[in-house]
């Protein structure tokens, strides 16, 4: 399989830099940040190389996700819509389709994927939102809420009802009856363009049509298994970040005499947060490897790396602050950041909860070993 | 999976008798209504797309991701056997 490119971590430091705080805080990531990454492939690295993307593992793009995560998680974030975005695509989509969106995802524009509504967050199978045939078009009508990216997007993939099943469509966000509205202040990644989308009547060709006919939950399913493997990877990433500010705080700090480190109660923190780091990304390198591998074990292994990641960063992430205390306690401070996203991390592609819910029905249905 | 398997009807029914019936525990006549006998939950549909397409090497996209084609065995084994036929993957 290809490699990333071999500067690719090189061109995100760049990017980035020390921005990241700054973005926070303004709750907006420079377009041209984000258009630079997309250009080059960068934040979608899965797409096939036939269709124009750069074709590399689920292991590679998940390191790599990891590192941006590390860096910062709304820019992670973004990247995982639009990753989630171009496999949609991929997996319900035509060849047509695949060659008409997969070269534009990655090459430079940027998208989003809908789910949620007003009365449809845990419980998917409650979206109202339709996409009704009417001749050569369809007209997607609804409104979707916490669309990760969808400010930024210059396509939104919308999941909705279709016929007696469900299916997804590639709305343009400039198309006619669009309407994006940005979440005020979100509490954690902040710059990922968490938006609301209402669509009054929106008229499409019917090739903008995503499948057609499928169950809505094997939809679902399908579209965030993705997003849920690229969320870990995330949660990964929050976790180096937090290590590594706290063995470095806690190796320089001194308090009665000593490194912090070398008080037993800090060094449990640091014990903790290595531990976290290493169990989240063994989970996470097995998801990926099922990926590769193309074993149908992806599909819960995914739900389990997410399930452990995000829970292993929202702990570790408290544990950093704790050992940094008054110095990461201001908006803006890498762990700080971490803290309010890592805790977002356990709400997203299925809460903590609703990831329980599915790994207990799976304890339940599978076989002894 | 050898490739006498994965091109006959009896082979690819047979392999796929016995993917379903361990992943759940029990036999799986291969007229058996999957969904409705409750033994598939959409994490399982989407691992058998993914067995599938490993197994017997075709992409299963578009609407061949519809729930009939995955309804039994019977009805996975006709699937693959259509996919195996085409030279391209089916178009939506």
């Amino acid at each position: 399989m290809p490699e990333l490119p071999a500067d690719a971590r090189e061109f995100v430091d760049d990017l980035v830099g020390d921005r990241a705080a700054e973005w926070d805080l303004a709750g907006l990531i420079p377009d041209d940040v984000l258009r630079s990454l997309a250009t080059r492939g960068l934040l979608c690295a899965e797409v096939p190389q036939a269709s124009g993307g750069l074709g590399v593992s689920s292991a590679a793009n998940g390191e790599f996700t990891a590192y941006v995560g590390s860096r910062c998680s709304s820019l992670r974030s973004v990247m995982t819509s639009q990753g989630m975005a171009a496999w949609t695509i991929q997996r319900l989509g035509n060849p047509q389709q695949h060659a008409e969106y997969l070269p534009k995802l990655a090459g430079g524009q940027l998208a989003a994927v809908a789910f949620s509504e007003p009365a449809a967050g845990s419980d998917l199978s409650a979206m109202t939102t339709t996409i009704e045939p009417d001749g050569d078009a369809v007209v997607v009508r609804g409104q979707k809420v916490w669309t990760t990216a969808a400010h930024y997007a210059d396509m939104i993939v919308v999941v909705g009802r279709y016929g007696s099943g469900a299916a997804a469509v590639v709305v343009p966000a400039s198309a006619p009856g669009v309407t994006v509205t940005r979440v005020p202040r979100p509490s954690g990644c902040r710059a990922a363009g968490h938006a609301d989308v209402r669509l009054d009547d929106v008229r499409l060709p019917a090739s903008a049509v995503l499948g057609g006919g499928q169950p809505l939950m094997l939809l679902v399913t399908t579209a965030l298994a993705y997003g849920r493997l690229s969320v870990a990877w995330g949660c990964v990433g929050i976790l180096r970040a937090c290590l590594d500010a706290a063995r470095h705080h806690a190796r320089a700090r001194q308090q009665f005499g000593r490194p912090l480190a070398q008080h037993q109660l800090v060094g449990r923190h640091l014990a903790n947060l290595l531990t976290g780091e290493q169990i989240a990304t063994r989970m996470c390198e097995h998801a990926s490897r099922c990926w590769d591998s193309g074993s149908p074990d992806m599909v819960v292994a995914s739900v389990l790396a997410k399930q452990v990641s995000a829970v292993q960063a929202a702990q570790g992430a408290a544990a950093a602050v704790q050992v940094l205390g008054s110095a990461a306690a201001h908006e803006g401070h890498a762990v700080e950041r971490a803290y309010r996203d890592a805790k977002l991390m356990e709400l997203i592609e299925g809460s903590t909860e609703i990831c329980q819910l599915i790994l207990s029905d799976h304890a339940v249905s599978m076989t002894a070993r | 999976m050898s490739q006498d398997l994965a091109t006959t009807a009896e082979g690819i029914e047979q392999a796929v008798t016995a993917f379903v019936s361990k992943r759940v525990g029990a036999d799986v006549p291969a007229d058996q209504d999957l969904f409705e006998s409750g033994l598939v939950s959409s994490l399982f549909a989407m691992e058998l797309v993914v067995h599938l397409e490993q197994a017997f090497s075709v992409q299963i996209l578009g609407d061949d991701l519809k729930r009939d084609n995955f309804r039994s065995v019977q009805a996975m084994t006709a699937l693959v056997l259509r996919l195996n036929g085409a030279e391209q993957p089916a178009d939506a």
